[in-house]
């Protein structure tokens, strides 16, 4: 099988869902050492987080998010990201994910959907 | 769903139905389902758009994955892999509309990828995520995708 014939090594999966009250369009890529999550309600990416769960000995694991890009300030889209993160960790990968929430407003509920959409159209 | 079965004649039949609408709406169901099931290179429905495509040169192949979104696009350039890379932002800033560009992830040593942010913006003016695994100290093949990447964007209607 050539290269050309081969399918695209980058798995991905979009959706558009209605989250509060405003429209979410959230792709899920999969590529060889990273997930990439975007939602967005604004256009664009908006705040970029990277999480990834750290290496440790104990038989439970830690995490670490950083806010890569945009809103230092906003503790829901860090809960987001280290949420994603330890769904994927249970799942068996131990890969990063970078997170992209372009959100129009940072409230509980509009947390608990995105999270609830993207676990339920997961690819890990 | 009906089931049809042969008549005398060894013709299939199937049970007419009383309603005409519940036949053209299982009808409609398996377009569906052969939508949803087909797989599309080019993912067009809606306001994301995502468009992925590989090329093949000199024994390398250059995977690329273009998300456009409404005010910003994000790309993936991956050589002979599908690793992530490193991920760098780049957009006009004022004064000027001259670019800027930030490393966010992977570290500032490796500038392969933000020399083709940069490039792209500085010929778009978009506002522009990428992610690009291109292994550094390789100027041609950076250039070969820069030009692949460019022209497919052109291609997309960004000029």
């Amino acid at each position: 099988m050539d290269a050309l014939s081969a399918p695209f090594p980058v798995r991905h999966r979009k959706l558009s869902l209605d989250i509060q009250g405003n429209k979410t369009d959230i792709v899920i890529c999969s590529y060889d050492d990273h997930f990439l999550v975007i939602a967005t309600q604004i256009g664009s990416m908006g705040t970029t987080l990277h999480a990834r769960k750290e290496e440790g000995v104990s038989i439970h694991p830690t995490f670490s998010v950083s806010v890569i890009f945009g809103k230092r300030d906003e503790p829901v889209l860090v809960a987001c990201a280290r949420q994603l993160i330890e769904h994927i960790s249970n799942c068996g990968s131990s890969r990063p994910l970078v997170l992209s929430l372009g959100l129009k407003d940072h409230s509980v509920g509009t947390l608990r959907g995105v999270v609830t959409a993207v676990i339920v159209n997961r690819l890990w | 769903m009906a089931q049809g079965s042969l008549d005398s004649n060894g013709d299939i039949t199937c049970p007419t139905s009383t309603d005409g609408e519940s036949s053209a709406s299982h009808v409609n169901a398996g377009l569906d389902r052969l939508r949803i099931n087909a797989a599309d290179e080019n993912d067009d429905d809606g306001a994301v758009q995502i468009t992925c495509f590989s090329d093949l040169s000199d024994d390398l192949t250059l995977h690329f994955q273009i998300i456009r979104l409404h005010k910003q696009i994000y790309a993936w350039i991956g050589c002979n892999s599908a690793k992530f890379g490193h991920l760098y932002a780049a957009a006009p800033t004022r004064p000027n509309n001259m670019v800027s560009v930030t490393s966010l992830l992977g570290g500032a040593s490796d500038n392969t990828g933000s020399g083709i942010a940069r490039r792209i913006v500085l010929k778009t003016g978009l506002n522009v995520v990428l992610a690009c695994n291109i292994p550094k100290d390789s100027p041609m093949l950076e250039a070969a995708a820069e030009k692949k990447l460019v022209r497919k964007l052109i291609d997309l209607g960004y000029t």
